[in-house]
């Protein structure tokens, strides 16, 4: 597996020891143990919040709110330690509510359906208005607002990034006119692991009057400044990329513009009184809240907000970071290789493309080592096209990598590359 | 040696992908369509020229992996001067041997057979398709003005 790279710190983070509690990765795929570096699409649950969910389900499962026997009040406790719990976890203050979502794509969607969904004459979004979106997103936090800006009559304008995939303050500055309602960003691009100064373009569009939307899906289980500290109404995230179930996440924002959002789901449990004829929407956060919610899955993300305190920000992103690190600096050695957004230290993925060379192949060619990489346009198609590049091969790590599996990463791609030109 | 180094990228694939046959435009297309592969955004654009119920002449444009291009390239060269039944029907056997309702040793492939490792990698399938969609897109086109944008 060759020499311990240069560039390798590895920090104070126990790996072999954290692997233990993921179960998962114990296993070969075609013969070799797996290295999962998929980690940008769904990271793996450790036993900690396998057993939260066991336990709620085993003990505590019930429908929430309004019930009077016992169960009831567990789930409904559980269910409300669980948003007290993320609440801490992302900084947010008094002034801040948190609506649980089945991850970052219902929570994109219900910020910029809630702000036209009201109606003609009703909605936040007037014709006229105008929506800038970055243009490093993810599809999630883009096919919404085009929707918005069709449904609205708003206008949808793209904040694009320079040729080497960066977002400057410079270029939002002229964008944002006194009709400017909303700026959407990213923390993290997903295709690149670009991560744009959105603390500066969330301020100053929140000078202009616009709301400020955040896909923190990349960045939660990150250091990153609390919420209380960001200039941000709306902070949306996913459970399944920070160590929890898959279908949770939430909307977090401020209390006065989660108020603004027309609901996304009517029904029970979103209501004060109902008629025949019309009804009375309960305040935050259930008015967001329709349906039954995934309790066990609110209550297992909580447990891995906590399992993310307990190993340690600080220590996860040195780790995460020396791997990428090591990638990067591995992989531009290679013959035809560009890394995408190399400068972007801070980030846990490497995304790259490797002249005459499909992604599809060397995805398949790693997956017969035993190697799981993320191949395609990650859904961010516009961002790749405006950058002059097809799909590409994404590793992301988790704080369960090894240099070594990096290392084989590496391997893998220069025999895919041989093999292939 | 590993098995899709051996099954899936066969010396004859390989070859196709870096030499792929036909590739290129037709001075004057009778019909044409393309594909799009949704997960990589990869497209292939075929240009025909039908007449008297035969392919005449074939042409393919676009970027994809090395099963995509390889089995377009193959592809072009097993319908050129067939006749559209013929076509038809090669893309019925090749289809069905991909998704393993055709044993391969029983379908008349030629040399679109070192394809049909393709079936034990689900994900790739629709990478091996994609020419042929467009294929059978551009077949069922009525005239050039009609086709697909």
């Amino acid at each position: 597996m060759g020499k311990p790279h240069p560039l390798l710190h590895t920090g104070g983070l126990p790996v072999q020891a954290l692997r233990a509690q993921f179960p998962v990765l114990a296993q070969r795929i075609h013969g070799q143990p797996l290295a999962y570096l998929d980690n940008a699409a769904t990271t793996h649950m450790p036993l900690a919040v396998q057993e939260a969910l066991r336990r709620f389900e085993q003990h505590d499962r019930a429908n929430i709110h309004r019930g009077v026997h016992t169960l009831s009040q567990r789930a409904t406790d559980a269910f409300e330690d669980a948003r007290a719990t993320l609440k801490r976890f992302i900084g947010a203050g008094a002034e801040h509510e948190l609506v649980f979502t089945s991850g970052t794509t219902e929570a994109l969607n219900l910020v910029a359906h809630g702000l036209w969904a009201a109606g003609p004459g009703q909605a936040w979004l007037r014709p006229g208005d105008r929506i800038i979106v970055s243009g490093l997103e993810h599809h999630a936090n883009l096919v919404p607002w085009q929707q918005a800006a069709r449904m609205s009559g708003a206008e949808l304008v793209i904040l694009k990034p320079d040729a080497e995939g960066c977002l400057h303050a410079k270029d939002l500055a002229p964008l944002l006119t006194p009709r400017t309602r909303v700026l959407a960003l990213t923390a993290c691009a997903n295709a690149t692991g670009e991560r744009p100064p959105y603390e500066a373009l969330l301020a100053m569009a929140r000078r202009a009057g616009a709301l400020t939307v955040l896909d923190a899906a990349q960045s939660v289980g990150h250091a990153m400044l609390g919420l209380s500290a960001l200039t941000c109404d709306f902070m949306a995230f996913s459970g399944h990329k920070m160590y929890g179930p898959m279908g949770t996440g939430a909307l977090a924002g401020k209390r006065e513009a989660l108020q603004l959002l027309h609901p996304l789901r009517l029904g029970g449990d979103m209501v004060e009184w109902v008629s025949y004829t019309c009804a009375g929407y309960a305040p935050l956060p259930a008015r967001l809240e329709g349906g039954t919610p995934n309790v066990a899955g609110a209550v297992g993300l909580a447990a891995a907000a906590r399992f993310i305190d307990g190993v340690g920000r600080a220590a996860i992103d040195q780790h995460v970071q020396a791997l990428r690190a090591q990638a990067v600096a591995g992989l531009s050695a290679l013959d035809g290789i560009t890394v995408l957004a190399p400068h972007a230290a801070q980030a846990s993925l490497v995304s790259f493309v490797a002249r005459d060379v499909h992604p599809h192949d060397i995805g398949t060619l790693l997956d017969e080592r035993g190697i799981a990489v993320r191949t395609g346009h990650h859904c961010a198609q516009p961002l790749l096209e405006h950058l002059g590049l097809g799909p590409t091969t994404r590793a992301s790590f988790a704080l369960y990598n090894s240099h070594e599996e990096v290392e084989r990463l590496i391997d893998g791609v220069a025999r895919s590359l041989e093999l292939m030109r | 040696m590993n098995s899709a180094e051996n099954d899936l990228y066969q010396e004859v694939v390989l070859e196709h992908k870096r030499a792929p046959r036909n590739f290129g435009h037709l001075p004057a297309p009778t019909h044409q369509a393309h594909g799009t592969n949704p997960s990589c955004g990869d497209r292939i654009a075929v240009e025909l020229w039908l007449e008297e119920g035969r392919v005449q002449d074939i042409r393919f444009t676009g970027q994809g992996c090395a099963i995509c291009m390889a089995s377009t390239s193959m592809m072009t060269e097993a319908v050129k001067g067939r006749d559209l039944a013929a076509a038809q029907a090669l893309q019925q056997h090749f289809r069905a041997v991909l998704t393993g309702e055709e044993a391969p040793e029983d379908a008349p492939l030629g040399k679109l057979v070192s394809l049909a490792g393709v079936r034990q990698y689900p994900s790739r399938i629709k990478c091996a398709l994609l020419g042929w969609h467009a294929l059978m897109h551009a077949i069922a086109e009525n005239s050039p003005q009609e086709a697909r944008p």
